[in-house]
């Protein structure tokens, strides 16, 4: 008779709450709003990869991709954008994290108000979020 | 379990307005896939109006009730509301229609459209 296995712990799915599986991404513009006045974005790149690290545990940031866009709030007038696309991995309970929120918002708007933005763009998870209130908090 | 995540707490801590779904995977091809994705659809068009799904190019006109448009306006007034997504109530018609349209088998279809037959007593 074939011999028995030993009945094992019941194994914690691969995908558990501790695990890093939700994705934010921060898009950092390469032009300020009138679209033709360059922002500094290696700085701006940098402090957000710093930024990432301290709050969230690290990212990845991608090359530049061309992209243009309508600013309607200024008379239609087309944005051509070069942005770099911030990549970080994180936990639901770190993003969820009041601290870590505040953080990233307000890492947000030193970025929109200094790089004269009408918008900055973050996905988390599968939703998109836009903030437009550059105002300090 | 995967747990899902509280987006109203999350727009809340950040200081940001809901727009929308995106689809967002890794890599650098996920990376530039959802900067096209996020251009598209939250950007204004280049044609003008609001922001909508550029695959939305067929128009017609569709019949409803007056009690319909009214129970379409009160969602996208509470959708606006508690989510932050600037949508119009025919904008909501024409995500409630593609979304059912690939649901509905064609069984179901006939069903809807048989006439309902009275219960006899």
């Amino acid at each position: 008779m074939p011999k028995r296995r030993p009945k094992t712990a019941r194994r914690r799915p691969v995908l558990s709450g501790g695990l890093k599986r939700v994705l934010v991404v921060l898009f950092v513009p390469s032009v300020e709003r009138d679209g033709v006045t360059a922002v500094d974005q290696p700085r701006w790149v940098n402090a957000a990869l710093e930024m990432f690290g301290r709050v969230f545990g690290g990212a990845t940031a991608y090359p530049k991709a061309q992209g243009i866009w309508r600013d309607d709030e200024r008379g239609g007038a087309p944005v051509k954008d070069e942005p770099v696309v911030v990549h970080c991995y994180t936990t639901p309970a770190d993003i969820e994290d009041a601290r870590n929120l505040a953080e990233l918002g307000d890492f947000c708007r030193r970025m929109g108000r200094d790089a004269r933005q009408g918008e900055v763009g973050l996905v988390v998870g599968n939703e998109y979020f836009a903030i437009r209130d550059f105002a300090e908090e | 379990m995967k747990r899902k995540l509280d987006m109203d707490r999350i727009a809340e801590g950040l200081g940001a307005e809901r727009r929308g779904k995106v689809s967002a995977t890794g890599g650098y091809f996920g990376a530039m896939q959802l900067l096209a994705d996020v251009e598209a659809k939250f950007r204004v068009p280049a044609g003008g109006g609001r922001p909508t799904d550029p695959r939305w190019t067929e128009r017609r006109l569709v019949p409803l009730a007056l009690k319909t448009l009214e129970r379409l306006e009160d969602i996208t007034a509470w959708v606006r509301k508690h989510g932050g997504i600037n949508l119009e109530p025919m904008q909501l018609a024409a995500l409630i229609l593609e979304k059912t349209t690939s649901q509905l088998s064609e069984a179901e279809a006939e069903k809807l459209v048989r006439p309902q037959r009275r219960a006899s007593h």
